[in-house]
């Protein structure tokens, strides 16, 4: 089951959530050190897998469950997560996607790439951003890649 | 899907005496498609991969997908270590594999007195279930013949490997030469008259038939092409498509024999794919069949290719000819006016330099190069400016911040509407 996409067992911090089918995978991730802004938090990840995965990188989001739920799950904060849960990440990007990379190794990142974090804010522009974006992250990545403004 | 659950897996080890086999089962492995080296080759920043999944990597991206190396197909050399590797390693696995699950059920065994028939795992389960044929022999006496009778082609051919060194030289000496076809002995002389008609069927069992298959696990048929042919295949070139006009493409392609339907960028994208497969299959010691090829081509077709527009694509959707611009400007009218919006400001602001909403392109030097605009309403820092802690070369923060979209919006914009 997790021959293509992850090895078992997951590393600390990570778990499975959904993995049934090949097109959509969801994973919670945990911080595992002491910073503040994400201790004792839970937050889950949805990735979306296309037929060209993994040549083509999936598309990597937070997704977020109300805190009325059993399992409230918030979008983390951090200069480049978008409160509505799209990953300014460029290793999911389709330039800087590697085909060596697994879903272990994404949700690695991204762990890190919270703990590495102390700054208690989202990016520049995220009001306008999550009001106005309607498009599904792949094609936003796009955007960012094509141009070096 | 219940299968799946099957798929043999570097972690199957991990549960047994034998786990420190699961890293050497990985490296077995390619690390893009994550299964057993098919065809292994070796790039010029030497990292193997399979000949079919670097080949669609370098002609997507052009470099290494383990170093990000720039590298060329061209520069791809078979690795037949590896293979054999490979090879040896998955024709010896399962009975390993299954002596080790045994080890580690006897354990747990003597570990639990009631744990009587309890298997380990789903898997052992599985397996158990087909290979029990009743008898209640207690663990250590039935061992053996259960592990035959699980897999009994696994187990057979990998207790042949054993002899199978001198086998491979072994000739009867009896004066005949083997058909290399059929392998039916014959005198010296029959043999090229023979060749004229011989199907490579019906022939009679060799002395030795086995020694031969177990390092080829290939079906037969595809180890006939091989003698069949004799000559190496010869590789595809790579074709700068935008020197092709359309027509000459689809006439390439024709000539290729494969279809040649379908707007502009399915023909170069099928001819990418046919290239793939075809010089990946001229790096397969047992090549296939073209019309094998075919087949894997058609797949192709009908998940990533002409067949599957719907299902991705949204990227260069406004590339294809069916594009429904009308509904694209309609869906998209509030971005584009924003971007327009966001592109006077932009430009004012470039005019008065000193207000506000001014670009600071100097203020930071080192920090990503987010739109100047809106770099400017962050509040002044309260840490001093410093550049993301970074972990590791591949977690690396994004370059680029989406308000950055503008700029190449206003281009798709352009193309939706050209």
């Amino acid at each position: 089951m997790f021959a293509t996409k992850l090895e078992r067992p997951p590393p600390p911090g990570i778990t499975i959530v959904k993995s049934d089918n090949l097109e959509e995978w969801q994973m919670d991730i945990q911080v595992l050190d002491s910073n503040p802004l994400y201790l004792n938090q839970i937050y889950r990840l949805k990735f979306t897998f296309s037929n060209k995965y993994p040549i083509e990188p999936p598309e990597v989001q937070f997704i977020e469950l109300a805190p009325t739920t059993e399992t409230p799950r918030p979008i983390p904060i951090h200069p480049h997560i978008y409160s509505n849960g799209i990953i300014c990440l460029d290793l999911l990007s389709s330039a800087g996607w590697s085909p060596v990379q697994t879903v272990e190794s994404v949700c690695m990142s991204i762990q890190s790439m919270l703990t590495a974090n102390s700054r208690d804010e989202r990016p520049p522009g995220d009001k306008d951003f999550v009001s106005y974006n309607r498009r599904r992250p792949r094609d936003i990545n796009f955007f960012y890649d094509d141009d070096n403004v | 899907m219940e299968q799946t659950f099957d798929l043999p897996d570097s972690t199957d080890w991990l549960d047994t005496p034998l786990s420190l086999v699961a890293p050497l089962e990985s490296s077995l492995r390619c690390q893009v498609c994550k299964d057993f080296f098919d065809n292994p080759v070796i790039t010029s920043c030497s990292h193997t991969f399979c000949s079919l999944c670097i080949r669609r990597c370098l002609s997507t991206e052009g470099k290494c997908p383990a170093c990000r190396s720039p590298d060329q197909e061209l520069k791809l050399r078979r690795n037949w270590a590896v293979q054999e590797l490979v090879e040896a390693f998955q024709n010896a696995r399962a009975s390993v594999l299954d002596l080790a699950r045994k080890a580690a059920a006897a354990a747990k065994e003597s570990e639990s007195e009631e744990g009587v028939t309890e298997p380990v795992t789903k898997k052992r389960k599985v397996q158990a279930e087909g290979a029990d044929n009743g008898g209640a022999a207690p663990e250590g006496v039935r061992t053996r013949s259960r592990a035959r009778g699980a897999n009994p082609h696994v187990d057979r051919v990998a207790v042949e490997v054993i002899d199978d060194t001198t086998d491979e030289e072994y000739v009867p000496e009896d004066g005949l030469v083997a058909c290399p076809i059929c392998s039916r002995r014959m005198k010296n002389e029959a043999v090229f008259r023979h060749l004229d008609s011989c199907n490579g069927a019906g022939a009679p069992a060799p002395p030795k038939p086995v020694s031969f298959g177990s390092l080829q696990p290939m079906s037969p048929a595809s180890r006939k092409t091989v003698d069949l042919t004799n000559k190496p295949l010869e590789r595809l070139p790579i074709i700068n498509y935008s020197l092709l006009k359309d027509n000459v493409l689809r006439k390439k392609l024709k000539d290729l024999g494969i279809p040649n339907t379908g707007p502009r960028p399915i023909l170069q994208r099928r001819h990418t794919e046919w290239m793939n497969l075809w010089n990946a299959n001229c790096d397969s010691r047992n090549p296939k069949l073209k019309r094998e090829l075919l087949r894997e081509l058609d797949i192709w077709e009908r998940t990533q290719g002409g067949h599957a527009q719907q299902s991705g694509d949204t990227v260069d959707g406004v590339m294809r000819k069916d594009f429904d611009a009308a509904a694209w400007s309609t869906s998209h009218d509030d971005d584009f006016k924003r971007l327009i919006a966001n592109a006077r400001k932009k430009k004012d602001a470039a005019m008065r330099p000193k207000t506000p909403e001014a670009p600071a392109p100097a203020s930071q030097p080192d920090s990503l190069p987010i739109l100047e605009a809106t770099e400017a309403t962050v509040p002044t820092h309260s840490q001093p400016p410093e550049p993301l802690p970074v972990e590791s070369s591949a977690v690396s923060i994004a370059e680029h911040e989406v308000p950055v979209l503008q700029e190449t919006c206003d281009s798709k914009m352009a193309n939706a509407h050209g």
